[in-house]
């Protein structure tokens, strides 16, 4: 199963060091591929260096895919963690 | 996207650029890697004038414009080759650019600029800047290191040992480019360049260490902006079901932008070193590259020996 959806990165400091870690952290277990589309440069969201190079603002919108058989229990947590703001809030 | 303004700043004082008019279309684009010098059809014929270039007027236009033309016909003509696709005028020498082309690139909304170089090598530094910045590109997912001069890309699923295989090839005096990011340009239409993001640049991410910078860790020496991409190693787990090369007679090739470029899968498991693995397949690239293929010369040698053999023995049926 394929999903596109849209998300918002909500937390002031943007996409930092420590949210990419939470991202990265939260997609390990899942089995799933998942894609970060940003200013035309699409990214593997499982590495870290990868999600920092996009140096994402606040309330940039990124682009998500997730491709597999859990994609959308993934992408539900994927989207719960940007609108908890990584435990920023 | 690139527009009238990127070349303005970040290469305008390469090019020696001086905005004379037009400053509110900086934001016109360019969408043509190629320069104009429109002597011709300031001469007044128009006939296949391809609109959508940066147009670069040299010392004789300007001659020709002063000297041959009156202000009504000056007008027009110029008028004629300033269309609402070009993206901007440059008048070369340092020229002062008549006062019609000055007033026209205002009322158009052109930027109209002035250069110290001569027309012909302005031409020739935009057209290279300009395709430099069209050629196709794209990101992918890897780490890019130079091994014994070998522009090696090493992809593979997350967690296989892209990074620490990278790391094992720096700490032997090997560069690395970038990790996890390379962005890949395909130059002059032929050869593929690899680099990494300026943010990311010589950073690493090592699973239980963290994001190291490379370059401070090992030194100058021990990294490089970019290199040409000569082959390609996808690292796997290693699978008993799967049955991997084990002579090298036949080469497989990936496509990247539509280049293809020679490609191994080399599977990792306990007891494998990699990073002498990916040493060895870079050096066996280059023995190649100089003529010699050890799997195909070997090949050659013992069809050579059964040749004879076989000769041999003939002979000896035929005495009997």
């Amino acid at each position: 199963m394929k999903i596109v959806r849209k998300v918002k990165v909500k937390n002031s400091l943007g996409l930092h060091t420590r949210p990419a870690a939470a991202i990265v952290k939260l997609l390990q277990p899942r089995k799933s591929s998942v894609f970060f589309t940003y200013k035309n440069e699409t990214i593997n969201a499982r590495s870290i260096m990868s999600i920092l190079m996009l140096a994402a603002k606040k309330n940039a919108s990124i682009i998500v895919t997730v491709e597999g058989e859990d994609a959308e229990a993934t992408l539900h947590h994927l989207e719960n963690a940007f609108e908890q703001e990584f435990g920023e809030k | 996207m690139y527009l009238v303004q990127h070349l303005y700043e970040q290469h305008g004082k390469y090019l020696g650029l001086d905005l004379l008019a037009g400053k509110s279309g900086l934001t016109r684009r360019i969408n043509k890697a190629e320069v104009h010098r429109p002597g011709l059809s300031l001469a007044g014929y128009l006939k296949g004038f391809a609109t959508g270039r940066i147009l670069v007027i040299g010392k004789q236009e300007i001659e020709f414009l002063k000297e041959e033309l009156d202000e009504k016909t000056r007008t027009e003509r110029l008028q004629s080759i300033l269309t609402h696709t070009t993206p901007a005028v440059i008048v070369a020498r340092g020229i002062r650019p008549p006062k019609e082309l000055t007033a026209l690139c205002e009322k158009n909304r052109i930027p109209l600029f002035r250069a110290s170089s001569t027309a012909t090598n302005l031409c020739s530094r935009i057209t290279f800047l300009l395709l430099e910045e069209f050629c196709p590109s794209v990101t992918l997912h890897g780490t890019l290191v130079e091994v014994f001069g070998v522009g090696v890309l090493i992809q593979g699923e997350s967690s296989v040992g892209k990074s620490e295989a990278a790391l094992g090839l720096i700490e032997r005096g090997h560069r690395l480019i970038s990790d996890d990011v390379v962005r890949v340009k395909k130059k002059e239409g032929a050869y593929l360049v690899g680099s990494g993001p300026e943010l990311t640049r010589h950073l690493m991410e090592i699973r239980g260490i963290g994001i190291i910078n490379v370059a401070h860790l090992y030194g100058a020496v021990c990294v490089r902006p970019d290199k040409g991409i000569d082959i390609v190693v996808k690292l796997e787990e290693w699978d008993d079901q799967h049955f991997y090369d084990r002579v090298g007679l036949d080469e497989k090739f990936i496509d990247i932008l539509g280049e293809s470029v020679p490609y191994h899968v080399l599977p990792v498991k306990p007891g494998r070193d990699v990073v002498l693995l990916l040493e060895t397949i870079a050096l066996n690239h280059r023995l190649k590259d100089m003529g010699y293929n050890s799997a195909k010369e070997f090949n050659a040698k013992l069809l050579e020996a059964i040749a004879r053999r076989q000769k041999k023995r003939m002979t000896r049926e035929n005495r009997a």
